[in-house]
């Protein structure tokens, strides 16, 4: 029992991968390169495209979700309809849903090139269902046909599933006779892997029913076959079946020795896959290494990439650094030249002062030394009761004293100028009657020296000027005029109208007059202080040049016009009025 | 013709006594001086009308001065023009002074001269009638209620209301009051718009006349009698001014 039992079994193992070697040759070998050929030509529809590939990757759901939304549209296309319909069927044959597959496959139109496929394709889903009288005759269409129009499907195939499918339905005669036709046909191609194979089912067939004889022979072949090729599986089954069969004929020896190369092949078939897991660890390491290796120098261009980038900014940085540093070389030169000047200036100015510090102090001295003896003298004539002196002294201590005066006065001014603390504003006035009021001051100094004074200006005239700077610069033309006029001479302001803007106010006196070299002199820009020329008169110099500095203050120009011994005309032109914009 | 009232504020009582002296002789009347900056409010505020006050911009150290012309910038009414007196050229100083407008100012030290120019010029400026007393043309400012006018190198007032009535000569006005009788320079055309209308009204090409001085209108002679015997006459042109005088009254 034990025996027939087992050869059931093998006879089951044997016919399983009949159906299952059909169904590979759809998808694999030449029926499927023919068939993806064909279904490449369709490629250029995008869902089409998508199905087909899919179909080919074995994902069934997703080749029947978009089938199915394929076919809901309605299309005339005949052959495009048929293969989404062939992709349903396929797929729902591989997740044995045979009803639908046979139903799907029932809806292609014979004009479809794969329809013999279609029949063969049926004849399996039969099998599948155990309708093996309708398998038989979908078998025996597809057998019926020429070699051309097989497209590439087995004639042996075609013919052991024929003889299977009687086999099933114990027409033993008929499946023997479809069995021998396929190996009849494998002799003629010399197909040996196959052969191996069939020589196998139909010894099993004939071992199930116990024609033995006829068996042994066949799985002699088998076995005697097997040893040409060099595949491990059909060798490990041949000898399988041999031991088997030696073990029924209690040639245990035999059996024995069979079941030795039975497990042989069988070690050999693991060893050569643990061989290939091996290799393909392997592969799998030496994959990893690369990868390793071209993150490695993934990383290290990462890290040339990060240097050169670096070494860039490191250079623009410099760049702008150098770039820096220039500019603030140049303004630094720049500052230091005006620096330098304005030292300069500075020294200059400084000079200056200490000299007028020290003329001012000495001219001051002078006087305060004057009042001083000047008072002793005073004392002393007080004493003696000589009054007629007393007037005379008085006289004389006041004269210094208003020298003094207006020294300090133009000192304070000066200083004052310098440091721009002054009010200044100008405004329209009256010329005539600023020189009234100037001149006013010096009545009894004008009286004393017997002086005849004219202010000849024009009431009407006007002019544009700050009144504290003009009366300033008034006070020390009048002073100068006074100073330098003989007794019983005469001094007169008036005024000429020369140009458009401007107003000259003309002092003019018959005194000593100057050279030209002192006229030029007086005119100069710099500060030349205390002329030795008239050494009795002549003060520090600081009188003039306040009113060169507040008459260029008030937008004004300053000339002279003198000659030695016949007197001076102090020019003073001012502006009628304001330039326009400025102050 | 009154004397101008001149209020000194002045905490130096040197430079106060010559300021007087001067001002007195050359026919002002000095009402008072004040040397503290409460003392001016008191004395620019009382019995007597100020007409001019001469401020010290520093009065014991402080710019107390400026403090007094602001104060009394800030009534509308009641402020006068006043001349800052200053020894400093400080131009800060300056700057806040200035903003009392109408500015005016007198450097120290100063001479007679140029103490009656300020005046002259701080008056021009305050009532806004610059060039008159400095020009040849004309002698007086018209205020609200007074004549300023220049007499040699003094001003004097004359209160409007005592004004009868004005002929125009010319650019002479002949001014007729109850008392006196007195010439003036101005234009006509001045005069006239300065001078409040409903009072003084035109009864002739060139006479204006005070209407609160009219005593009677004699249209058939063109005639019209004003207080003290005075009378003007009444032109064609001028006699709707009749209607206006209904009116007022």
């Amino acid at each position: 029992m034990r025996v027939r039992y087992n050869i059931i079994s093998i006879c089951c193992f044997l016919l399983c991968p009949i159906v299952l070697f059909s169904q590979q040759n759809v998808e694999q070998d030449a029926t499927q390169e023919i068939f993806k050929n064909e279904t490449k030509k369709l490629n250029y529809l995008p869902e089409f495209y998508k199905i087909q590939s899919f179909f080919f990757e074995k994902q069934w759901d997703s080749t029947l979700v978009y089938t199915m939304k394929q076919l809901r549209m309605p299309s005339d296309d005949v052959t495009l309809m048929n293969y989404y319909h062939f992709f349903r069927a396929g797929s729902f044959k591989n997740k044995e849903v045979f009803d639908e597959a046979e139903n799907e496959f029932s809806k292609i139109t014979p004009d479809f090139k794969f329809y013999n496929l279609v029949k063969m394709m049926l004849g399996e889903v039969a099998f599948s269902q155990q309708k093996f009288q309708k398998a038989i005759d979908y078998f025996k269409i597809v057998e019926s046909l020429q070699n051309d129009e097989l497209i590439g499907l087995k004639k042996n195939n075609i013919e052991e599933n024929i003889a299977t499918c009687y086999m099933h339905l114990k027409q033993l005669d008929k499946a023997e006779v479809y069995f021998l036709k396929s190996i009849a046909f494998l002799e003629v191609q010399k197909d040996t892997l196959e052969l191996v194979s069939s020589y196998g089912n139909i010894a099993s067939f004939y071992y199930n029913q116990y024609k033995d004889n006829q068996a042994i022979t066949f799985f002699k072949k088998a076995y005697q076959l097997s040893k040409l090729i060099s595949d491990f599986e059909p060798k490990q089954d041949a000898a399988f079946n041999m031991a088997i069969v030696e073990k029924n004929r209690k040639d245990f020896q035999k059996s024995i020795s069979y079941l030795e190369e039975h497990i042989r092949w069988k070690d050999s078939l693991n060893n050569q896959n643990s061989i290939w897991a091996a290799a393909e660890k392997e592969k799998e390491y030496a994959v990893r290494e690369e990868q390793i290796k071209v993150s490695l120098l993934e990383a290290e261009n990462k890290a040339k990439d990060a240097e050169r980038n670096l070494y860039l900014y490191l250079a623009i940085i410099l760049v702008l650094i150098v770039a820096a540093l220039a500019y603030f070389y140049k303004e630094k030169i720049k500052s230091n030249k005006i620096i330098t000047a304005q030292k300069e200036s500075l020294d200059e100015l400084n000079a200056m002062k200490d000299k007028l510090f020290s003329v001012v102090s000495h001219d001051l001295r002078s006087s305060v030394y004057a009042l001083k003896t000047s008072n002793t003298e005073l004392s002393e004539n007080l004493e003696a009761k000589n009054l007629n002196a007393l007037d005379d002294l008085l006289n004389t201590n006041s004269a210094i004293v208003n020298g003094a005066y207006n020294l300090l006065d133009n000192l304070l001014h000066w200083a004052l100028l310098q440091t721009e603390q002054s009010y200044f504003e100008m405004e329209n006035m009256h010329l005539f009657f600023i020189v009234e009021q100037t001149a006013y001051n010096y009545k009894p100094l004008l009286n004393d020296k017997k002086i005849q004074f004219e202010n000849n200006v024009s009431e009407d005239e006007l002019i544009v000027a700050d009144q504290e700077s003009l009366k300033i610069v008034l006070r020390n033309l009048l002073d100068n005029a006074i100073k330098f006029s003989n007794p019983n001479g005469k001094i007169t302001i008036y005024t000429k109208n020369t140009t458009e803007n401007y107003c000259d106010l003309v002092i003019e006196d018959t005194g000593l007059g100057m050279s030209e070299a002192t006229r030029l002199q007086l005119l100069e820009d710099s500060v030349a202080l205390a002329k030795k020329e008239n050494k009795h008169i002549i003060g520090t110099g600081l009188g003039m040049q306040l009113c060169k500095s507040m008459i260029q203050k008030n937008k004004g120009i300053f000339a002279i016009e003198s000659e030695l011994g016949k007197g001076t005309k102090m020019i003073v032109s001012l502006r009628k009025n304001l330039p326009n914009g400025s102050n | 013709m009154d004397q101008i009232n001149v209020l000194i504020v002045e905490d130096i009582p040197a430079q106060s006594k010559k300021l007087t002296k001067v001002l007195e002789e050359n026919g002002y009347n000095v009402v008072a001086v004040a040397t503290t900056f409460k003392e001016a409010l008191a004395l620019f505020y009382g019995a007597i009308k100020i007409d001019i006050a001469i401020i010290d911009i520093f009065l014991n150290g402080a710019p107390d001065g400026i403090a007094f012309a602001e104060t009394i910038n800030t009534v509308p009414n009641a402020t006068r023009p006043f001349v800052f007196l200053t020894s400093s050229t400080d131009r800060q100083i300056f700057q806040r002074a200035k903003l009392t407008q109408p500015f005016s100012y007198l450097m120290k030290p100063f001479n007679e001269l140029e103490i009656l120019y300020a005046i002259e010029m701080a008056v021009e400026k305050f009532y806004a009638q610059q060039n008159v007393f400095l020009s040849k043309k004309e002698d007086t400012v018209i205020t609200g209620d007074h004549l300023f006018i220049k007499k040699g190198k003094s001003l004097k007032k004359v209160q409007l209301l005592d004004i009868v009535y004005i002929e125009v000569e010319e650019k002479y006005c002949n001014i007729i009051t109850e008392k006196e009788k007195f010439v003036i320079m101005i234009s006509l055309t001045k005069i006239s718009k300065l001078l409040n209308p409903n009072v003084f009204t035109k009864t002739h090409r060139n006479y204006i006349v005070n209407s609160k001085k009219i005593e009677e209108i004699v249209p058939a002679d063109n005639l019209i009698m004003l207080s003290s015997n005075h009378h003007v006459p009444l032109s064609e042109k001028y006699k709707n001014m009749i209607k206006k005088l209904h009116t007022l009254r």
